[in-house]
């Protein structure tokens, strides 16, 4: 047994030192997005040392000793980020493998998403395969509807430490699809988002003993008011899921009435409401592909939706509903940034929806969404442009440590590959 | 795809969710006097048409072929000539394409619009129009009668290049019923949609979304050996159905009594007598080769697999059989059976020398089957596969044509075939480009840079919602 663990010690120490990175990293003649939104630097070097960029721009000396990494002049991107998935809450669909809801109980706002985080779903490596390396996981539902509970933001990086931001934003839904969980009227929502907010806010103001024992008359149990007291103190923001104008504006008035900080999700018909969006400087988080009148609450849903919104000043990013919402959290995200520039939205701005955008919107912008120095080094070279569903990320960072680009696809391919064709020993071998 | 688990698929933000996941039996019915011809028959005539000429574009033929700087005729509602040295015959539309590209229309072979019409109530995540989830045996059932003509989402992927469109039952059963082959124009009546003389297919499911239906329901089939067992009980009574008829045909007597019709064992009776061909949604390559041996026990066809995500585990199978497989690029792992599921499947069963093609099923995917096909072709490539435009084309066009039996009529640009047509902004394969022109039969039933060929459905006329922004 000590032999075995002295064994395994060695070969444990082995890997690391084989594994371990270089200290220093350069990126060469890369057509870098350094700061997203303006135009590339062209055969930009970028410096990685320490898990941060150290510095990025043309004409930059290459640190002795260090790695370099030719980008031939390719598009290299800060790595991307998704506004709305469930990644590490889901896999198979297969209840067992799904922690994304409760749904009785006394867990309502106070459902916290974080401690459900499985960072071995083969979600991750597809998702960092395809560019992605920040993503928002976020509760479907809870026991306090219209509250789903607290979401947090993910970076992708391999092994277990995924957790960026724990209980980074409240999320709650309304709309009519949603209103049978409020016993039937949108109206009934937003009376409760009203309550809590009012039943928190009075609990803020009371002892520590009185908090022990909320008040009779409370609908919130304790559990779920303490969730709500970053909401009102404005340190968090309130994500509301609304898509029809008359729930948008319901939401920019809560903010206003409350002095919250608040969020809009999906938001269909947004550009209804786009300059008081833009004049009340609330982010929204949109799906792109939404161009269908779905359901009663979507009849304004239109392509250039995301167009519309940041010509207005929003600060948009993307989430994609369905069955891609965190399966291809990566390439979904990426496919959307596309479709919105084909509807309007220029790529420049394309790009700030996938990084600095979300960064600013879920509170991540002091380490993540540029490759400005001091920045966490996550960056994607591309093989082409990183919108067009041909192109694939070559290379990919994500806290300064390249990750493998290995999928367990890619392995099913590798078994399958037409190039087996006439092995007579099965796949399983292979 | 499911039929069942709606919620499970369904992100927050999303206040629809993804759908609930067999041709209308013309019913030529040889011999078997009793039974009507198709009795819900086509109406449809093609929309005006001018005669059009289009230069100047990269044209992907659907055949393999790409033509630089060609130029095609459309005449009379079908194709004339595709050529590099075309003239334009006096008297006709000219279209300068500067450099866009042309394509075949798209042939989408797995589609529910109109069976799940937008918009989606919350009554349609009870009960809805795609699935007869009644029975696992519901073969008697047509999604041409479900089908709302003014749902919204025909026109969203018109102007995504799709032309034709198979409109499929849903999975819950084993036997979903019968789909229709619809031609993607405006219109009041399904007939009036109605692809005339197009084969009927039969829907059936194999996996899970039978097994769950009616298993968790305490109901058979609640296995997939269960499964198996409901298709073979189906088939033997539909031989034995078939034999009453034959032998009521063979006596040529008038006076004697016909057999009493079965709906149900009607259609399957028609699918062995060759004149309904069978789609089959299945994800894993076992059932799949289960399913050709239930085709060869019983004598019938299996015009192709549906969703098949794992076709790649049985490329060489499927070309041999002559099975096509409708996949998605990408879709995975939102069930068990879709686990396997990667992204170089289509390029796998197409370097097999099988025919592959891609399919929508939510309309999300249908207005950008172009995209899908992006990926796959993507992924092929860096999986190792040389695969060109034109080639990756015909999983949109020519295959699906084939799968639907109406490669005689759509699916490649050939003289002679329908002037189903698409100009492109550009190279179909950007998610950048869109589609500028759709012809149908040689009428443009949707021009981007024309508001009066934006056709609109009932459902949006008057909506404040879709109106000027205050």
């Amino acid at each position: 047994m000590k032999k075995f663990l002295a064994t395994a010690v060695l070969v444990w120490t082995l890997q690391f030192a084989f594994a371990a990175e270089p200290e220093t990293i350069a990126i060469v003649g890369a057509k870098a997005y350094i700061t997203p939104g303006i135009e590339p630097t062209v055969n930009a070097t970028i410096i990685i040392r320490g898990g941060r960029v150290e510095a990025a721009g043309s004409g930059l000396p290459i640190p002795a000793g260090a790695q370099v990494i030719h980008a031939d002049g390719k598009i290299v991107t800060p790595g991307l980020m998704n506004s709305g998935t469930e990644l590490g809450l889901v896999e198979s669909g297969s209840d067992d493998t799904t922690d994304r809801a409760v749904s009785s109980g006394p867990i309502g706002a106070a459902f916290d998403v974080q401690y459900a985080l499985n960072p071995n779903s083969t979600l991750f490596p597809l998702a960092r395969a395809d560019g992605l390396t920040r993503a928002v996981t976020l509760p479907s539902a809870s026991a306090g509807a219209p509250f789903t509970g607290l979401g947090a933001v993910l970076r992708l990086s391999e092994g277990a430490e995924i957790l960026d931001r724990p209980r980074a934003a409240m999320f709650a839904v309304t709309g009519g699809m949603a209103a049978s969980q409020v016993r039937g009227s949108r109206s009934a929502q937003w009376i409760l988002l009203r309550n809590a907010l009012d039943e928190t806010l009075r609990y803020v103001k009371l002892g520590p003993a009185e908090r022990a024992e909320p008040g009779r008359n409370q609908l919130l149990n304790r559990m779920n008011l303490e969730a709500l007291v970053p909401v009102v103190e404005g340190k968090v923001p309130l994500a509301i899921t609304a898509f029809r104008e008359s729930d948008i504006r319901q939401g920019i008035k809560l903010a206003e009435d409350y002095k919250l900080r608040v969020v809009i999700c999906g938001a269909d018909e947004g550009w209804r409401v786009a300059d008081l969006l833009a004049a009340h400087k609330i982010p929204v988080v949109l799906n792109p592909f939404a161009d269908i009148p779905a359901t009663f609450d979507q009849i304004g849903a239109r392509a250039d939706n995301a167009a519309l919104l940041a010509r207005a000043g929003v600060v948009i990013s993307f989430s994609v509903p369905g069955v891609h919402y965190s399966h291809n959290a990566g390439l979904v995200v990426r496919e959307a940034a596309g479709i919105a520039v084909a509807n309007g939205l220029t790529w420049n701005q394309a790009l700030k929806a996938v990084t600095v955008n979300p960064a600013a919107t879920w509170d991540i912008s002091n380490h993540y969404g540029t490759l400005e120095p001091g920045r966490d080094a996550d960056l994607v070279i591309w093989d082409g442009d990183p919108f067009e569903p041909v192109s694939a990320p070559e290379v990919v960072f994500v806290r300064g440590k390249r990750v493998s680009l290995q999928t367990r696809q890619i392995e099913l391919q590798e078994r399958y590959s037409p190039q087996h064709a006439n092995d007579p020993w099965p796949p399983a071998y292979r | 795809m499911t039929g069942f688990s709606i919620s499970r698929l369904c992100g927050v933000l999303s206040a629809v969710v993804v759908v609930l996941c067999a041709r209308a039996a013309l019913g030529q019915a040889a011999g078997s006097a009793a039974i009507p011809v198709n009795p819900y028959p086509s109406t449809y005539k093609p929309l005006p048409a001018s005669d059009t000429f289009i230069s100047g574009v990269t044209i992907l033929d659907g055949l393999g072929n790409r033509v630089e700087n060609g130029a095609i005729l459309l005449q009379h509602g079908k194709i004339a000539a595709v050529g590099t040295s075309l003239q334009a015959p006096a008297g006709v539309v000219v279209i300068e394409g500067n450099g866009r590209w042309v394509t075949p229309g798209i042939i989408d072979v797995h589609s529910h619009l109109g069976d799940f019409a937008a918009p989606l109530t919350p009554a349609d995540l009870k009960v809805s129009d795609v699935n007869e989830a009644t029975d696992p045996n519901t073969a008697q059932v047509w999604a041409l009668h479900s089908i709302t003509v003014q749902d919204p989402q025909f026109s969203r992927v018109r102007a995504g290049g799709v032309t034709t469109l198979q409109i499929l039952p849903g999975s819950r059963n084993l036997f979903g019923g019968r789909g229709v082959v619809l031609k993607n124009v405006p219109a009041v009546t399904v007939q009036a949609m109605e692809f005339p003389d197009a084969r009927p297919s039969l829907k059936m499911a194999c996996g899970e979304n039978p097994k769950y239906t009616y298993g968790e329901m305490g109901r058979f089939p609640s296995s997939l050996m269960g499964n198996v067992a409901g298709y073979r009980e189906a088939w033997v009574k539909a031989r034995e159905y078939q034999r009453k008829w034959d032998a009521y045909n063979s006596k040529h007597d008038p006076s004697a009594e016909p057999p009493v019709r079965d709906l149900k064992l009607e259609t399957l009776a028609a699918v062995l007598r060759g004149e309904i061909l069978v789609d089959v949604h299945c994800y894993r390559a076992d059932e799949m080769v289960i399913m050709i041996d239930v085709a060869r026990e019983f004598g019938f066809r299996i015009a192709a697999f549906h969703h098949a995500t794992e076709a790649y585990k049985i490329a060489g199978l499927l070309a041999q059989n002559g099975v096509c497989a409708a996949v998605w690029a990408d879709w995975w792992g939102y069930k068990m059976e879709a686990y396997d599921a990667v992204r170089a499947n289509a390029a796998f069963v197409d370097a097999a020398g099988g025919c592959v093609m891609l399919h929508s099923d939510i309309p999300m995917s249908g207005e950008h089957l172009t995209l899908d096909a992006a990926t796959a072709l993507g992924s092929g490539r860096r999986a190792g596969l040389t695969i060109t435009e034109e080639r990756a084309i015909e999983w949109l066009t020519r295959n699906p044509a084939r799968s639907l039996g109406l490669d005689d009529r759509i699916g490649t640009l050939e003289a002679g075939k329908n002037a189903d047509v698409v100009l492109w902004s550009g190279d179909p394969f950007s998610v950048y480009t869109k589609a500028d022109m759709v012809f149908i039969d040689g009428a443009v039933v949707y021009d981007r840079h024309d508001a009066t060929k934006h056709p609109q459905s009932d459902f949006e006329a008057g909506q404040p919602s879709l109106g000027v922004r205050p």
